[in-house]
């Protein structure tokens, strides 16, 4: 309840912030927004020419798209700060977190949402779902409806898991911008299209070093059930919940370890 | 260690602090030892004091000689290589949470006020992370605006007031939750004297009103002059004086500085044990230092008068600011 409060009170300055400059943050919304759907197009165009990709259809990669937006849309909500943390640490921001009686992490959890980008993620995501949900042959019945929701929930924390490792180095070294710019930015972009059209080093990494593969591929599977499935364990379709805890439990206790080599 | 009863509100025993600097690329090293080469070096080194309820203590020293870090281990925000600190019976950095409770700290550089809110609403966020109950928060609200004359912009945007308001909200800030202990880091950086003035009488009124220990550390030295009475003097990372002010005065009493004004340009004056330098702002006039107990008066001035073209004089107290340039002159030449 407290941290619901808390919560509430960091979104209403952190929103309010944001619309000082409402002609500013109506134009990011729109810039993001053009940003992701020029993606979509880029898949759009490619799929026109060649129908399939790997078996799958045009739709069923926009329902997959829907997930990857849905789940960096709450993510941003709530791991910004470890996104941005090379600038937190440098302006002094993380001081000021160590110097109030809250959790670290909580207060970085709750703090500092980007709710520009959270929405126009969002907004791409819910126009993917529409698109995409109802013609591509998936029973919205009960309990598909619980593993999509699980499927985001998992999706958001093994992100989230990510950009909390990484943060971690910037106890070590003062600027990782590059190793995030690749591991993140572009393994997002690759979770775009149906994992079984890599080679087999891209498929490894995704699953089991930044395993996007989990955030939507395999949940995509469970409810699509696509042919190019038969090259892995069916297990697969029902791990992301475990990579998401086994995956942030190893970032969190690695983070946590570092903090003691925090310089200020 | 914890054998003999802390009487203490803050005690330090012997903290250590070390850094790793940018390498500098050696040739003797060879290329590959470059790369993976430390170097360390030692920001506080082996400082010790304790501070008593109510105290208000000066850190005083050069860029780099070790008290922003030295506040940083106080406020819980780094940890000391080696060494104790006990604050209220606590340990700033295993027992974080608890302790920042009940302390406010104040970074002239970095400010916690949002940018591009009304103070007001930085407040209320304020009141849900410190978990300040409703008449406490109203109370505090009331009388440090009050005290800090905040109210006239309290629902004005930030960044539409001076730099002055900007501080005295901030300091609004550090109070809300009652702390009992107030560090404030260059809090008055860019401020004009009036300003300053403002803020330090404020501060001094606390002092006496609630008790509150504060531990300022500034470059300026009026600022520490007008509200401590005890200074810490850290150079090097090292302790080189700690005590009150008066008896640093007292101390280096015997130094005097004579501003003599001339009806022309003088090159030099040539009078026994007196060293002469150049005004900054006026071309007219010279500053001889001299230690008190060196010269004879009537000699001097008789000597002054009667071969150089004396407009004006006057004897100046040495400020703290010259005494301190001198402990650092003394402390080199030691070493």
């Amino acid at each position: 309840m407290d941290l619901i409060q808390l919560f509430l009170a960091y979104a209403k300055t952190g929103i309010k912030t944001r619309f000082q400059y409402h002609m500013d943050s109506f134009l990011l919304s729109f810039a993001v927004f053009f940003r992701e759907a020029s993606s979509i197009f880029g898949v759009y165009f490619l799929l026109l020419k060649f129908d399939t990709l790997g078996d799958w259809n045009i739709k069923e990669i926009f329902f997959m798209f829907s997930i990857i937006s849905a789940t960096y849309s709450l993510f941003i909500m709530f791991f910004m700060v470890f996104r941005d943390f090379p600038d937190w640490i440098k302006h002094g921001d993380f001081d000021r977190i160590l110097l109030r009686p809250r959790g670290i992490f909580v207060q970085m959890l709750l703090n500092g949402a980007d709710w520009v980008a959270a929405l126009s993620h969002g907004a791409i995501s819910v126009l993917m779902f529409i698109v995409s949900a109802n013609s591509v042959g998936i029973r919205w019945n009960a309990t598909n409806i619980l593993y999509y929701i699980v499927t985001i929930i998992s999706g958001t924390v093994i992100q989230g898991a990510i950009f909390v490792f990484f943060s971690a180095f910037n106890f070590y070294f003062s600027k990782n911008h590059g190793i995030k710019e690749f591991v993140f930015w572009k393994s997002r972009r690759f979770a775009t299209f149906p994992l079984s059209i890599y080679g087999r080093v891209v498929q490894n990494i995704l699953m089991f070093v930044i395993p996007f593969a989990f955030v939507n591929y395999f949940p995509a599977q469970y409810l699509l059930r696509k042919s190019d499935m038969a090259a892995y364990p069916a297990y697969y379709m029902y791990l992301s919940p475990v990579i998401a805890v086994v995956s942030f439990t190893i970032a969190y206790l690695f983070w946590r370890f570092s903090l003691r080599y925090y310089q200020s | 260690m914890s054998s003999h009863i802390n009487h203490h509100l803050i005690s330090v025993e012997n903290i250590s602090k070390k850094f790793k600097r940018p390498r500098s690329f050696k040739k003797e090293n060879g290329f590959i030892k470059n790369i993976f080469q430390r170097d360390y070096k030692k920001a506080v080194d082996d400082i010790s004091f304790q501070i008593d309820e109510g105290e208000m203590v000066g850190l005083i020293g050069p860029n780099g000689a070790g008290k922003t870090v030295t506040l940083k281990m106080l406020s819980g925000i780094l940890r000391p290589d080696k060494g104790n600190i006990v604050i209220a019976g606590l340990n700033p950095y295993k027992d974080r949470k608890k302790y920042v409770a009940g302390i406010g700290v104040v970074f002239g550089q970095k400010s916690q006020i949002t940018y591009d809110l009304t103070p007001l609403d930085t407040y209320g966020v304020l009141k849900s992370i410190y978990k300040i109950p409703d008449n406490i928060y109203q109370d505090n609200l009331e009388r440090f605006c009050d005290l800090l004359e905040v109210g006239g912009y309290i629902s004005q945007p930030v960044y539409s007031v001076s730099m002055g308001q900007k501080v005295r909200a901030e300091l609004v800030c550090a109070l809300l939750h009652s702390p009992k202990i107030l560090f404030l880091d260059e809090a008055t950086i860019g401020i004009d004297v009036i300003g300053k003035e403002k803020i330090q009488k404020c501060l001094r009124e606390l002092n006496k009103s609630d008790k509150l220990t504060m531990i300022f550390t500034s470059h300026d030295m009026k600022d520490i002059e007008n509200t401590c009475d005890r200074l810490m003097i850290i150079d090097e990372g090292k302790m080189i004086y700690d005590g009150s002010r008066e008896l640093l005065c007292e101390k280096y009493s015997s130094q005097r500085i004579m501003e003599v004004e001339f009806e022309k340009p003088q090159k030099d004056i040539r009078l026994d044990n007196v060293i002469c330098t150049d005004s900054e702002n006026n071309p007219m006039s010279k500053y001889l230092h001299y230690n008190h107990s060196d010269v004879d008066y009537n000699e001097m001035i008789l000597k002054l008068m009667n071969e150089y073209p004396v407009k004006d004089i006057s004897i100046r107290e040495p400020e703290i600011e010259y005494i301190i340039r001198e402990i650092y002159k003394k402390n080199g030449r030691n070493l």
